[in-house]
Order: C-alpha cells, then structure tokens, then sequence
C-alpha cells in the first residue's frame, strides 16, 4: 500500500542509490579536509613534497566533484513526493499501511473537501442574502456592504499583519481587557486575554476566526510546564467552567461569515461584560447565587447578568 | 488562593459548643456541600521581653505567631495593627532563639480545629476554639476561590454565609476595607483569625471582672 501511493512519485531503486551517493560525497569531503589537515608529507626535496601534496590534493577535489555530480543524477531520478500533498505533513498520514483499518487520510480529505466547499456555499448566500435583506437592518448592513464592496471569497486567508491590526484596535478599545497576541504553532494567532483581576481567557485563532476559548480564574495559571499557552486543560473552578461554555456557545452565535472582524469585536465586547462576574446579581431571580454559582450567563444582546437556569 | 471572610458564630442557647458546631455542619451538609478533612490555625503570643520595655520606656507591644494547615510550610508573625510577615515554617526555632526579645506566653495559645468542608467553588471550615483545655467558642471561615479581590465578592459571599449561618451572618471584615481593589493574600485571613482569637480571650475575661 506505502509503495502505491509512493510510486507515482517515488523511485525506491533511486532512492537507496541517492542515500548511498551522498554517503560517497561526505567521506570524499572528509578526505580533502584530512589531506589539507596533514599537510605536505616528509620527501627529499622541497619541490618533491609540493608535488606530492598538489597531487593528492587534486585527486581528493575530483573525487568530491565525481560524487556530488553522481548524487544530482541520481536526485533527478528520485522524484518530488512531499510536495504533492495538498494538506502538507497530514499527507503523511496516507502512508499509515493498515488503511483498511484507520482510513483517517482518506476522511480527512473528504472533510477538507467538504468544509470548503460549506465555506464556499456559505460565502454566496451570505452575499445574496445581504443584497435581499429587509430593511430592518439593512441599514447598517448597507453601509458596510459599500465599505467592503468584494469581501473575500474565503477569509481563512488574512494575511497575520491584518489579523495583528484587528486585534490590536480591539485591544485599544477595552482599557480594563488587555490582550497579549502570540502565534507558537505558525500563523495562527493565539491571544491570552486578561480581563481586570477576574478572570484570563485563551483564544485559539484560525485567521481571524476564533476556534477555542478556554476561561480560567485571574490567578490559575495558564501556561504549560514548557512555558507555552496551555490550551487543552480546563479551569479548576465551577464557576470558570460554566463560563468556557457560554463562551463557546457566543462563538456559535456571533457568526457573519463576510465580516469576520466585527465577529471578533462582537465577542470581545461579550466577554468584557464578565468584569462583573461576582458583582452583578441575576437580573431575573436578584440573587447572588443559585447552586453556589453566581450569574455565569451574559445575554448576547443587552450583556445583562442571568444565572444558567435564569435565563430564556 | 481566593477571598476568605472569617467570623465567630455564638453558642446556641442551651447548647453546648459542640452541639452548635454539629448544628452548623448539619446545615451545610444539607446544603450539598462535601467534607474534606480537617484544619486547623494555632495562634501563640509572645511578649516584648522585660529589658526592653524598660529601656524604651514604652509599654510592651504583643506579636502573635500562627501557622494554618492550609499552608502547611508557612509561618506567620503579626503585630496587633501591625505588619502581617509570612516566613518559612523554621519561623517558630528562630523565636525560641530571640526570647531574650520576645517570650512565649504558653498560656495564651489558642487554636481552631475542625472540619474542612466544600461547595461548589466554596471551601468552609467550622472549627472550635480552643485555649488550654477547655472550648471557648465557634470559628466559621468561608473562602470563595475563584475570586481574589475582596470587595468584588463581599456579597457573595454574603448571600452563601446568610443561607447556614441566618442572622449570625457577620458584617463586612475589617481588612476588606483597606483592600480596595488589591489582591487578597493569606496574611489578610490571619489578620481576621488574630482579631477573632483576641475577641475570644476578652470574652473569657469579662466574668472573672463580674466576679470581682
Ligand atoms: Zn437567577
């Protein structure tokens, strides 16, 4: 199975013969080094021993040239192979043998496929759905419509300069939120959001779109032992755990495909309403708590404080 | 490391202390809340030795030396409105060693031992007080963790104290006051066990004063 799917681009035979040659090369490149490092060698005459050195040097030069031009012969035979993988290293994944078994790569391509072509069809009914919207709202959604006249196909694009400056404008925004933006996985932005001395919240980004939220307390820790964003463990609190529910459910809610800026600004501005998260009593029952949490939930459009089964 | 509010809770009537702290931990069971072990908070008061009251001619100012199981390898040193100082455990041989300066007034020891409880992000701790060998009175600390800045959760923790201590619910703490809206330390609960144990003692006082 490893050989199908290496053969189209792959010579095997080549291959081995290639890790051979470049063997070759470096011991013929040790040599020219040693006979450099031993220098002229004892003979009679001066004029002997410059010889004798020129010579062996010259041989020890040809045999190098002999070889590196063997290892780009033999190079060409090889092939591309990694390159071809349109999903960069998860193309390895077609090389697990047992395909049968773990058909993960073959899944993978199908959902890749599959999101684009969403993000795709996504794209054109949000379009057309702006130009149709009823008045109500269409307003707002005109005036930035003429801002953007073409937004992006897919946004999944944004070059980071773009993505810095959004987050950066946002930053500025909020003066009780500060935002420290960090990309250790490549180009995808990771943000740690401290909000007062209430709580800290981890944003994985993908482009300007936001992946994961993670809340923790002001005074858990965030960082792994190695120093990095810690996205995978939760808070240790009940309460912080409520609330990195909610967040991800205001992530599903804020969704404006076209827009995906103001989806960002959107949920920030949601998230800022917890600076009162142990001072604001539930606007519906009143009380500070209920099953010993305070009013976890903010209502996406007016931010008022409800607790989990207060509000509707 | 959260916001803790500690406060004395008065014997019931015709109840013993015992009985009263059963009545509490009944109630917080009741309430859902989880037994976790136990606590305790020891409190040791040293007097500024004679010689030196003498040379300053000033009356001898008390320094009170605790320790918390909750922070099992600290030790801390208090002066009564005074600096709070947090040290290493090996705090109390370094006293031993200064008691040309400081001695240890062992009948004055007083601690809080009790049942350590949890609920939801609460942590509550119903202790009896104790000075020598006889019970003097009921210490109740409730603690909410998430939250480290004092007057952000006064009120919540209000509302949880209000649902098992009712009308001995007690008023905001002291230090609260001075906090603004710094960062709660452990220091600041010692403070509170320091002023609830010097409360504790006068009590004690007032029938031997009836007495004469
Ligand atoms: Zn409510």
């Amino acid at each position: 199975m490893a050989e199908g799917v290496l053969s189209p681009g792959v010579n095997l035979e080549a291959f081995s013969q290639a890790i051979a040659a470049i063997q070759a090369l470096r011991s013929s490149v040790t040599r020219v080094f040693d006979c450099l490092k031993d220098g002229m060698r004892n003979k009679e005459t001066l004029e002997g021993r410059e010889k004798g050195f020129v010579a062996a040097f010259q041989e020890s030069l040809h045999s190098v040239s002999r070889d590196l031009g063997e290892l780009e012969r033999l190079s060409n035979l090889v092939g591309k192979p990694s390159e071809n993988h349109p999903l960069h290293n998860s193309g390895l994944l077609s090389l697990d043998p047992v395909q049968d078994k773990t058909p993960l790569y073959s899944q993978l391509l199908q959902a890749y496929k599959w999101s684009n072509k969403l993000q795709y069809h996504a794209g054109l009914a949000s379009g057309l759905l702006n130009q149709q919207s009823l008045k109500r709202s269409a307003n707002q959604m005109g005036v930035s419509a003429k801002r953007r006249p073409k937004a992006q196909p897919t946004t999944l694009v944004l070059p980071p300069q773009y993505v810095d400056d959004v987050i950066n404008r946002i930053d500025r925004m909020f003066p009780e939120m500060s935002i420290q933006l960090s990309r250790p996985n490549g180009t995808s932005a990771m943000l740690l959001v401290t909000l007062g001395k209430v709580l800290k919240v981890i944003v994985v980004m993908r482009s300007l779109f936001i992946d994961r939220t993670i809340v923790k307390g002001y005074s858990e820790n965030v960082y792994t032992e190695d120093g990095k964003l810690d996205i995978w463990s939760k808070s240790n609190y009940q309460v912080f755990q409520k609330v990195t529910d909610h967040a991800t459910t205001a992530l599903l809610h804020y969704q404006l495909p076209q827009m995906p800026d103001v989806v960002v600004r959107s949920f920030m501005t949601w998230l800022r309403s917890y600076i009162k998260l142990f001072q604001a009593p539930c606007q519906r029952c009143g009380k500070f708590l209920q099953d010993g949490l305070p009013p976890t939930w903010r209502d996406f459009r007016t931010l008022e404080a409800f607790h989990d089964t207060c509000r509707q | 490391m959260g916001v803790t509010c500690v406060a004395q809770v008065p014997v019931a009537e015709g109840k013993s202390v015992q009985q009263t702290v059963e009545l509490l931990t009944r109630k917080l069971e009741l309430l859902g809340a989880e037994k976790q072990g136990t606590f305790c908070v020891d409190c040791e008061t040293y007097h500024t030795a004679a010689s030196t009251i003498s040379s300053q001619g000033q009356t001898g100012k008390l320094m009170y030396v605790m320790h918390n199981s909750e922070y099992p390898l600290s030790c801390f040193g208090l002066f009564e409105n005074g600096p709070c100082l947090i040290a290493d455990a090996n705090f109390d041989i370094l006293m031993v060693k200064l008691k040309g300066f400081f001695q240890n007034a062992k009948a004055n020891k007083i601690e809080s031992r009790g049942t350590r409880y949890q609920y939801c992000d609460f942590l509550v701790k119903v202790g009896t007080v104790t000075m020598g060998p006889s019970a003097r009175g009921i210490s109740v600390e409730v603690e909410y963790c998430p939250c480290v800045v004092a007057n952000d959760c006064w009120n919540l923790l209000m509302e949880f104290m209000q649902s098992f201590m009712g009308n001995h619910t007690p008023g905001i703490p002291s230090v609260f006051g001075t906090k603004h809206d710094s960062t709660y330390s452990p220091g600041d609960t010692m403070v509170q066990y320091m002023e609830l144990f010097n409360k504790i003692r006068k009590q004690q006082q007032v029938p031997v004063a009836g007495i004469r």
